[in-house]
């Protein structure tokens, strides 16, 4: 019955693609945040809501 | 460092955050104050008074639309139209905007609070509101978002701290749920039927509801944590790197999560086994997020004593760690069988809501009061005492309910060694848990009691503030501009445009692939087991139905359980609601399933048992509805509903399209008859308790084959 209407996700090789892609996307995420130059960058980043106390 | 020759001084639009807090506090009494009344009628059912606007089929939605928009909504645009223009160094874009963000938001709350308790509801979950509302609920989110983004685009920061991603998510998301989800077609002013029927209703229906919870009560709560948990804690985030992960994890794996709404029910296997896939994912994201806020506070417990107000912080963040461990577990099928449809689910959401919603709104709330007015808080011992009673509250709540929800779940299941059901009378099972709905109620009491206290001693804090009030001002200047670093990696994070279309990207990548195959599936059904459409009359009495909120407490979806099967008949069919605008499959079942109840009594029962459920059930918590037998059904309007069914491919012949009134009544008169003979009153045919008798009939009814 179904069938018909769920036949593209019977292909093997889109589905895996949709894997490869979203890992790759997570793996890439987690490589690029942990990278060591950015330490900086991150304190700088996390300061952001504690910086704006010169109001009057 | 600072050069002065750079710096600018602007003033922060405070008078709107002030608005939204005030509305938040008035709004949550209501929605506290409602969300009572149904717990203490669910104990002592005539609490309803006899009057069918406060009645449990419609106060339930007024209840949660109260809670989730007009009590969450409120709270989170105090926290971002605050927050916001801090981080971002700038002020609101348009104030009126902003203006007409606040009144707009705040009329559709009241014409809610208006079509909910007379009965205009669609009975989508959270989605109640009819068509002009829904219209202006778009209109004013668009608004909303030209306002944020307006100062986005003007800012003088240019990285975009992580509580902005959050927002940006919420607006993005929440306006694509709200649009899919609202495709109706209008029949009347206040009357419309969805284009999706049945299954593709349900599935579309619970992306949606779940992505409430996610995109209306999870993310937009997370920026407000991210901003207001370092403040008061006057310290960073713990790791700014977690929460990257954490946003970008739950903007892709939530929105996959709605099908574990639908577990065991006749939506395709894959889709169930997709949504509690991912439902058990979202645990390490969210748990994520919980620790970061934790071991943010971790350093500044000292301030517990100084700060009390860190403390409805920390509850907070437990919450949503107990709520998100919670979630994913009764995502997987197997405890789904056991915990769907009973109020272990009520337990579930309340502690979220109360807990975290609740509790990190009033922590943001007393953060916010004394600064705003610049002032000090009134009392921080009431703070205390707020806080260790509405904790009590919350967890008597909590407790009972899943003490509840399991019980009655045994005892649904429970089979006598000869595979008999041990409890066959439905309201046995019901009888055993009506303490623990007492129970709830006081602790709902308790939760209250503590709001009041807040209530108070924000009123004192800002009857003593001082009279003049000025907007913040603040000398800024501008900053990220390639003074900090010239390295290329960064500019994802300061392109506010890039960032939202890669947000959207994320979620409309889960939302097609799940809904798009379930859309197309009613073209396969099996032509053999496609059934009859309702006849004319028994259409106008589903939308009774609708209209008395019977789904709140009662499901029509038989799942293929041994128990359920032995209970209610045999599991149901995609085509059994394939017809059905809007789809009733319901979430709850405070009184049993429907979905076979044709035929299973005669037309005097449903009279007598809609007259008073007693008379037939002893003991039942059901109201009565007496308003049925006095109402005349409206028969004229259903040439117009019928053309609409016909319009969105129901099979009704021409003639009955035409003459819908007519066929209607003639139905009427039969059933009418039949009571009479029976020794029911003369002349109900008019009223309205004959079409709720005739669809009420017909559940179950409608194969070829039956």
């Amino acid at each position: 019955m179904k069938q018909e209407g769920l036949k593209y996700f019977t292909d093997t090789n889109l589905t895996a693609v949709g894997l490869i892609i979203f890992f790759a996307f997570f793996v890439g995420l987690l490589f690029w945040v942990y990278r060591k130059s950015s330490s900086e960058i991150y304190i700088e980043m996390s300061r952001l809501p504690l910086k704006e106390e010169n109001s009057k | 460092m600072t050069n002065s020759s750079l710096s600018e001084r602007i003033y922060y639009d405070d008078d709107i955050v002030k608005k939204f807090v005030l509305a938040t506090m008035i709004w949550a009494g209501a929605a506290f104050l409602f969300g009572l009344l149904a717990a203490f009628q669910l104990a002592y059912w005539p609490l309803n008074g006899n009057l069918e606007w406060i009645t449990f089929g419609r106060l339930r939605p007024l209840h949660t639309n109260a809670a989730i928009f007009a009590f969450g909504g409120n709270a989170i645009f105090a926290g971002i139209y605050h927050s916001s223009q801090r981080l971002l160094k700038a002020r609101m874009f348009s104030d009126l905007l902003s203006k007409m963000h606040f009144w707009g938001w705040q009329l559709i709350i009241l014409s809610a609070a208006i079509t909910l308790p007379l009965g205009y509801s669609q009975s989508k979950e959270y989605a109640e509101l009819e068509w002009p509302i829904d219209i202006a609920i778009t209109v004013v989110w668009v608004l909303f978002a030209i306002n944020f983004f307006g100062t986005i685009k003007r800012r003088r920061e240019k990285h975009l701290y992580v509580a902005l991603w959050f927002y940006i998510a919420t607006i993005i998301t929440v306006a694509t749920l709200h649009i899919v989800n609202s495709i109706e077609i209008p029949v009347a002013f206040l009357q419309s039927y969805p284009v999706y029927a049945g299954i593709q209703d349900a599935m579309v229906q619970w992306w949606y509801g779940h992505n409430a919870v996610a995109f209306f009560l999870t993310t937009p709560f997370l920026g407000l944590m991210y901003y207001y948990v370092p403040k008061a804690a006057n310290r960073p985030v713990y790791s700014y790197r977690l929460s990257i992960i954490h946003f970008w994890a739950l903007v892709f794996i939530y929105i996959w999560a709605g099908p574990h709404h639908l577990l065991y029910t006749s939506l395709p296997a894959w889709a169930q086994t997709l949504g509690m896939v991912f439902s058990v994912m979202l645990w390490a994201p969210s748990w994520g997020g919980m620790i970061n806020g934790l071991l943010t506070i971790k350093g500044s417990w000292h301030l517990l004593r100084t700060e009390p107000l860190i403390k409805f912080f920390v509850a907070a963040l437990t919450f949503y760690g107990m709520v998100t461990f919670e979630g994913p577990l009764l995502s997987i099928k197997s405890v789904s069988a056991v915990g769907h449809y009973t109020d272990w689910i009520v337990g579930h959401v309340h502690s979220g809501t109360l807990g975290w919603n609740g509790f990190l709104t009033f922590g943001m709330i007393y953060y916010l009061v004394p600064r705003l007015w610049k002032t000090e808080l009134y009392s921080k011992k009431l703070l205390e005492n707020h806080f260790w009673i509405g904790l009590t509250g919350v967890l008597l709540y909590y407790i009972s309910m899943v003490v509840a929800g399991i019980t009655q779940s045994m005892m649904w299941r429970a089979l006598t060694p000869e595979g008999a059901l041990v409890y066959p009378d439905f309201i046995e099972t019901v009888v055993r848990i009506v303490p623990l709905y007492w129970v709830r109620a006081i602790g709902g009491t308790l939760y209250l009691i503590g709001f009041f206290m807040m209530g108070y001693n924000i009123y004192k804090t800002i009857r003593l503030a001082p009279a003049e009030q000025n907007d913040e001002a603040a000398d800024v200047v501008r900053s990220g501009y390639g003074e900090l670093t010239k390295e290329t990696h960064r500019k994802l994070e300061g392109m506010g445009l890039t960032f939202s279309v890669l947000t959207f990207l994320a979620i409309a990548v889960g939302s097609v692939i799940e809904i798009y195959p379930t859309l197309s599936l009613h073209k396969y059904v099996n032509a053999a087991d496609i059934i009859e459409p309702y006849t004319p009359l028994e259409l106008a009495g589903r939308d009774i139905y609708v209209k008395e909120g019977c789904y709140n407490c009662h499901s029509q979806q038989i799942r293929p359980i041994v128990s359920e099967v032995l209970r209610y008949g045999k599991a149901s069919t995609i085509e059994e609601s394939m017809y059905d605008r809007p789809f009733q499959w319901g979430s709850k079942r405070t009184g049993p399933d429907l979905a076979r109840v044709g035929k299973k009594y005669p037309n005097l029962w449903h009279l007598n048992h809609m007259l008073d459920p007693r008379a037939v059930t002893p003991k039942s918590i059901m109201p009565s509805y007496p308003w049925l037998f006095e109402k005349d059904t409206n028969f004229l309007i259903l040439r117009k509903k019928l053309s609409v069914m016909s319009y969105l491919g129901v099979p009704y012949e021409q003639d009955v399209v035409a003459n819908a009134d007519i066929h209607a009544q003639k139905q009427a008169l039969e059933i009418a008859a039949d009571l009479e003979e029976n020794g029911a009153p003369k002349g109900l045919s008019k009223k309205e308790i004959v079409a709720l008798i005739a669809y009420l009939q017909s559940l179950g009814q409608k194969g070829k084959s039956e």
